[in-house]
């Protein structure tokens, strides 16, 4: 108990923890010196309570970095190779979208362009924005940013539709040389994307975004967050 | 214990902290610093959501020892449910995608359920099951890699291109798993802090 009687800083920023197992709110006792030292634990469930996740931002750049690496083999190899009586064919990412859209399923093309190619770049891109921001330009459009963290957060497992939809297609389509398919290596490295993604995702601490938000911070700030939907 | 005592609630998202009014059935609160959910006015009690997971735990089993889909070529027929579709990945030397495909598809719901069940059945007879800190902490961790929904789609994904190639039909598991992800999602929106005010 470094605080007052209360156990409530003023200075400490914020002021309270909310659990995020549990949600009992409790009084800040450790100041940012002793994060890293000391760890508070939340009084009803033993659930680790923290100001802000430690070492957020470089996690996240690490799980980021990888995925992006991750993400040239996932492209470039085949996913998956068809076999059939007359030909043997090695399909890419990319090449399965273009065949779906050459045979007119524009609509599945477009889900599968969504979710293969269009929500791992989106989680990769606003994942490096924030973690930048959060370092370089803290003050810069916080609701947005947030928006954009929870957006990533809801959609990011999508990603996987792809990995699915080969494990399945290489489960059934087993007649032999009639009719064959085999995941191709760029699977694992796609499937490793989405994963390093999600953990991106959990890396980053998105109250890192509102580091610094309220210029003059009070022993704590009460506000009817009420708003019917 | 009520929510009612609990009076103040932290944003998760960005950490302000906020008073808690009590909420009308059907209205939400959002954080006025951040616009991310604070909580919800609950219409679900707890044997309700008991009973939604004793539903969802019979369709999941339905809906893994049920081929999700199956096809004829040339008088032979192939058919796969989703733990003999991870095995065959296995086979082929695919082994982290496997073990992936698995935890994010059938280990993740599968403890989604099991936790829940384990949790809610004591509640509902007025006792705290041991580890229940612990079983509230997991199930968060489960939700986050439940990905039943985005299989269940994937399914369907696969149906469409199998059409051109063979003759292929969507087996029980497929309709089961789709009612697996509805179950889920009802089960999500009731939350899971509050089953704190119960103990």
């Amino acid at each position: 108990m470094r605080g007052g009687p209360a156990g409530l800083r003023a200075d400490a920023e914020p002021g309270l923890l909310g659990c995020d197992s549990c949600g009992l709110v409790s009084a800040n006792r450790l100041s940012a010196q002793d994060e890293g030292e000391l760890v508070q634990h939340c009084p009803r469930c033993g659930h680790v309570l923290r100001a802000r996740q430690p070492f957020s931002v470089q996690r996240t750049w690490a799980c980021v970095i990888a995925a992006a690496v991750l993400y040239v083999p996932a492209n470039v190899l085949p996913i998956m190779t068809t076999v059939s009586a007359l030909q043997r064919e090695r399909h890419t990412l990319i090449g399965g979208i273009l065949e779906l859209w050459d045979d007119g399923s524009w609509g599945l093309s477009a889900i599968v362009f969504i979710a293969s190619i269009a929500v791992p770049v989106l989680k990769i891109c606003v994942l490096t924005l924030l973690a930048w921001t959060t370092d370089h330009a803290p003050d810069w459009r916080r609701l947005e940013r947030a928006k954009l963290y929870r957006l990533i957060e809801a959609v990011g497992h999508w990603s996987m539709l792809d990995v699915y939809v080969v494990v399945l297609l290489a489960a059934t389509i087993r007649f032999g040389p009639l009719a064959n398919v085999e995941a191709g290596p760029a699977l694992l490295a796609f499937a490793g994307v989405v994963v390093l993604t999600m953990l991106a995702t959990f890396a980053f601490d998105p109250r890192l975004i509102w580091n610094g938000a309220d210029a003059a911070p009070t022993s704590f700030d009460l506000s009817d967050g009420r708003r019917t939907a | 214990m009520s929510r009612e005592e609990d009076a103040l609630v932290v944003c998760e998202q960005c950490g302000k902290a906020h008073r808690w009014i009590p909420l009308e059935a059907g209205t939400m609160a959002r954080c006025v610093r951040c616009e991310a959910t604070l909580g919800r006015g609950h219409r679900m009690s707890v044997p309700t959501l008991l009973a939604l997971t004793i539903t969802a735990a019979v369709v999941f089993l339905i809906g893994i020892s049920t081929h999700v889909l199956s096809l004829r070529l040339r008088g032979a027929t192939e058919g796969a449910t989703l733990p003999q579709a991870i095995v065959a990945t296995w086979n082929e030397g695919q082994e982290i995608v496997a073990i992936v495909a698995a935890l994010t598809a059938l280990v993740a719901p599968a403890l989604f359920i099991a936790l829940r069940l384990y949790v809610l059945v004591p509640i509902v007879r007025g006792q705290v099951p041991p580890g229940f800190a612990f079983c509230i902490r997991t199930l968060r961790q489960v939700g986050r890699w439940n990905m039943v929904e985005v299989f269940t789609i994937g399914v369907l994904l696969s149906l469409v291109r199998l059409a051109g190639l063979a003759d292929a039909a969507p087996g029980p598991g497929l309709f089961a798993l789709g009612g697996v992800t509805l179950l889920f999602a009802a089960i999500e929106s009731a939350g899971l802090k509050h089953l704190w005010w119960q103990v």
